[in-house]
């Protein structure tokens, strides 16, 4: 057939079939080009965690030996020794905990009610309150930082780690709620009108049905927050002056010095803070990932 | 009547405390930048309105115009780097491969790590005598002696920016992988017999199915790296000379380390209006999906 009897549109879709087919490479070629890729990637996104522990792991005179190598020759344990054996480290681990368990606390308690009620209950602006509560999520924390310094200056609270709760809510709250009630719009509630039925009060309902099945998504927003909280750095490093009531990625920052770093106690303390999230993660891998893309992408 | 009281008692004390923790800070942020409030007013009580003085001061600071400089090309490096990578990585990990599993996870390593401690750790990697970042690349002829990345003003803000991208990328992986796996397997291999090729696919097809997913991934990378304080501070502090100095952190410096926060203030209410236009298209584009 002559080409210019085809419809211009089907020309225009067979033309690059002839491409394609001499231009493919055979399919064991491409598979090894996507391995080698990933592996690329990988290594990418893996080195520098590689690189932490290993520092954390060397001799002292190793670490700062040039050229630095790649491999390591032997390891000793004597870095994290340094690091634990002064009481500072782990008055810093017990600040971070402390904060981390009531900000969680106060946060999920207040978002699991006010998210349940947005999703199961029509009133006056229950559409308008949960975008509200997105947009406060999006407020550059440099804006609030002067504010909260005026008052936490006024109320005395400057230096405490109490003062830090209600700056960490402002940083949390909103995107908890937002999250939540996402969740609870996705539980079918004509379940808690049949428990009602059957006799059950309010808070029964409530307790026994309908937060059992909302538990994958309180899960995923308590650990999104009990994450944020222990790394939390800029509210804590302008709020906090004195050393016992540093956080843990204040103490961690601390041990940069002026002239000189020893650079293996400091990864050391950067393995041991960072274990319980890396843990927290891989456990509750599935449910975050499902928790955190869903609520973020499908509102 | 127990059912219309109910659900305003369960909504208040989040109301009361984002109105107290984030409504009434952020009124009294933008006030303040058109009061000249400094340590010694802020001890006396005796802030004066200033109209836009607090402005005019830092639009006079030449440091003003390096650091919004920097923001810009810290913000489109970050967001154009994040993304093509980002679906570049996706569209890899979204196959059915032996082992895929490993390469993912290893893959959301940065995302997971705490941003303090990977800060630490790249600075470390910089280190100008020792670091590893100047070993392998003088191992692999990139370089030809070790450079000081963040202590030389050429190359400090393009350093922190890479580390960035690090960290950043695979949580923009993460919602575009999510939003390869809500196309519809039947779409593609319709494209397939077709014999439409690999880019044709990804162009025609693939990309229209994910835009919105996409887009949201863009304002939300761009808010976060507006916002990225502690890659910036804890590996130059914005220095040397101010070289890797973006907006946020001449915010901080002007109100924490000069205490003139009426002048930081207005830095901040700028950025501010920034991120609510941002903010804004964000929101239209979740309720245009929701739509869809």
């Amino acid at each position: 057939m002559d080409t210019a009897a085809i419809h211009p549109r089907q020309r225009e879709r067979s033309a690059p079939r002839v491409v394609k087919r001499s231009f493919q490479l055979p399919k064991p070629v491409r598979t090894a080009l996507v391995y080698i890729t990933l592996w690329i990637a990988f290594i990418w996104a893996v080195f520098p965690f590689y690189w932490m522990i290993a520092t954390s792991i060397r001799p002292k005179d190793e670490i700062f030996q040039r050229p630095p190598s790649l491999i390591l020759n032997g390891a000793t344990l004597q870095n994290y020794i340094d690091l634990l054996v002064g009481a500072q480290f782990w008055r810093f681990a017990m600040n971070s905990l402390l904060l981390t368990v009531s900000v969680t606390i106060i946060s999920v308690l207040i978002s699991v009610t006010a998210g349940y009620a947005m999703a199961r209950h029509r009133f006056k602006g229950s559409v308008t309150l949960p975008l509200f509560m997105l947009y406060g999520q999006m407020f550059p924390p440099v804006l609030l930082l002067i504010p909260f310094y005026v008052q936490l200056r006024f109320l005395g609270w400057l230096d405490s780690l109490w003062g830090l709760i209600p700056v960490y809510l402002s940083y949390m709250l909103p995107l908890c709620v937002w999250l939540m009630r996402g969740f609870f719009s996705q539980v079918p509630f004509s379940l808690e009108d049949a428990a009602r039925m059957d006799g059950c009060t309010r808070w029964q309902a409530f307790w026994k049905v309908i937060l059992p099945m909302a538990r994958p998504g309180i899960v995923a927003v308590a650990t999104w927050v009990m994450i944020h909280t222990w790394n939390e750095f800029l509210y804590a490093s302008t709020f906090i002056l004195s050393d016992t009531k540093r956080t843990l990625p204040l103490g961690l920052s601390g041990l940069i010095g002026q002239y000189t770093t020893d650079w293996g106690v400091l990864m050391a303390g950067g393995v041991l803070t960072a274990a319980p999230i890396l843990l927290v993660f891989f456990i509750l891998q599935k449910q975050l990932v499902s928790g955190i893309g869903g609520g973020a992408v499908k509102g | 009547m127990g059912a219309r009281v109910y659900p305003y008692l369960m909504v208040l004390p989040a109301v009361l405390v984002v109105v107290g923790v984030v409504v009434y800070p952020v009124i009294s942020g933008i006030m303040t930048a058109f009061y000249d409030v400094t340590l010694r007013t802020l001890n006396t009580g005796t802030a004066q309105f200033v109209g836009f003085r607090n402005f005019e001061r830092v639009f006079a600071d030449p440091v003003f115009v390096q650091a919004s400089t920097n923001t810009l090309i810290w913000v489109v490096l970050n967001v154009v780097a994040q993304l093509g990578l980002g679906l570049a990585l996706a569209l890899l990990l979204h196959r059915a491969m032996p082992g895929i599993g490993f390469f993912r996870s290893g893959i959301l390593v940065p995302w997971v790590v705490p941003s303090v401690v990977a800060v630490l750790t790249w600075r470390w990697m910089y280190d100008p005598s020792v670091g590893i970042a100047n070993e392998i690349l003088l191992k692999l002829g990139i370089l030809d002696r070790y450079h000081p990345w963040l202590g030389d003003t050429a190359t400090s803000l393009y350093a922190v920016t890479v580390e960035s991208i690090w960290k950043g990328t695979p949580f923009v992986m993460l919602l575009l992988l999510a939003a390869l796996q809500m196309v519809p397997r039947s779409i593609l291999e319709a494209a397939s017999m077709d014999g439409a090729s690999g880019w044709r696919k990804l162009w025609y097809v693939i990309l229209p199915q994910i835009r919105v997913s996409f887009a949201i991934a863009a304002v939300l990378t761009f808010i976060l790296t507006v916002n990225n304080f502690n890659a910036i501070w804890l590996m130059t502090e914005g220095g040397p000379l101010n070289s890797s100095e973006i907006l946020f952190t001449l915010a901080y410096k002007y109100g924490f380390q000069r205490f003139d926060l009426g002048k930081a203030s207005a830095v901040a209410t700028m950025l501010f209006v920034g991120l609510v236009i941002a903010t804004t298209v964000y929101l239209k584009l979740i309720q245009a999906k929701e739509g869809d």
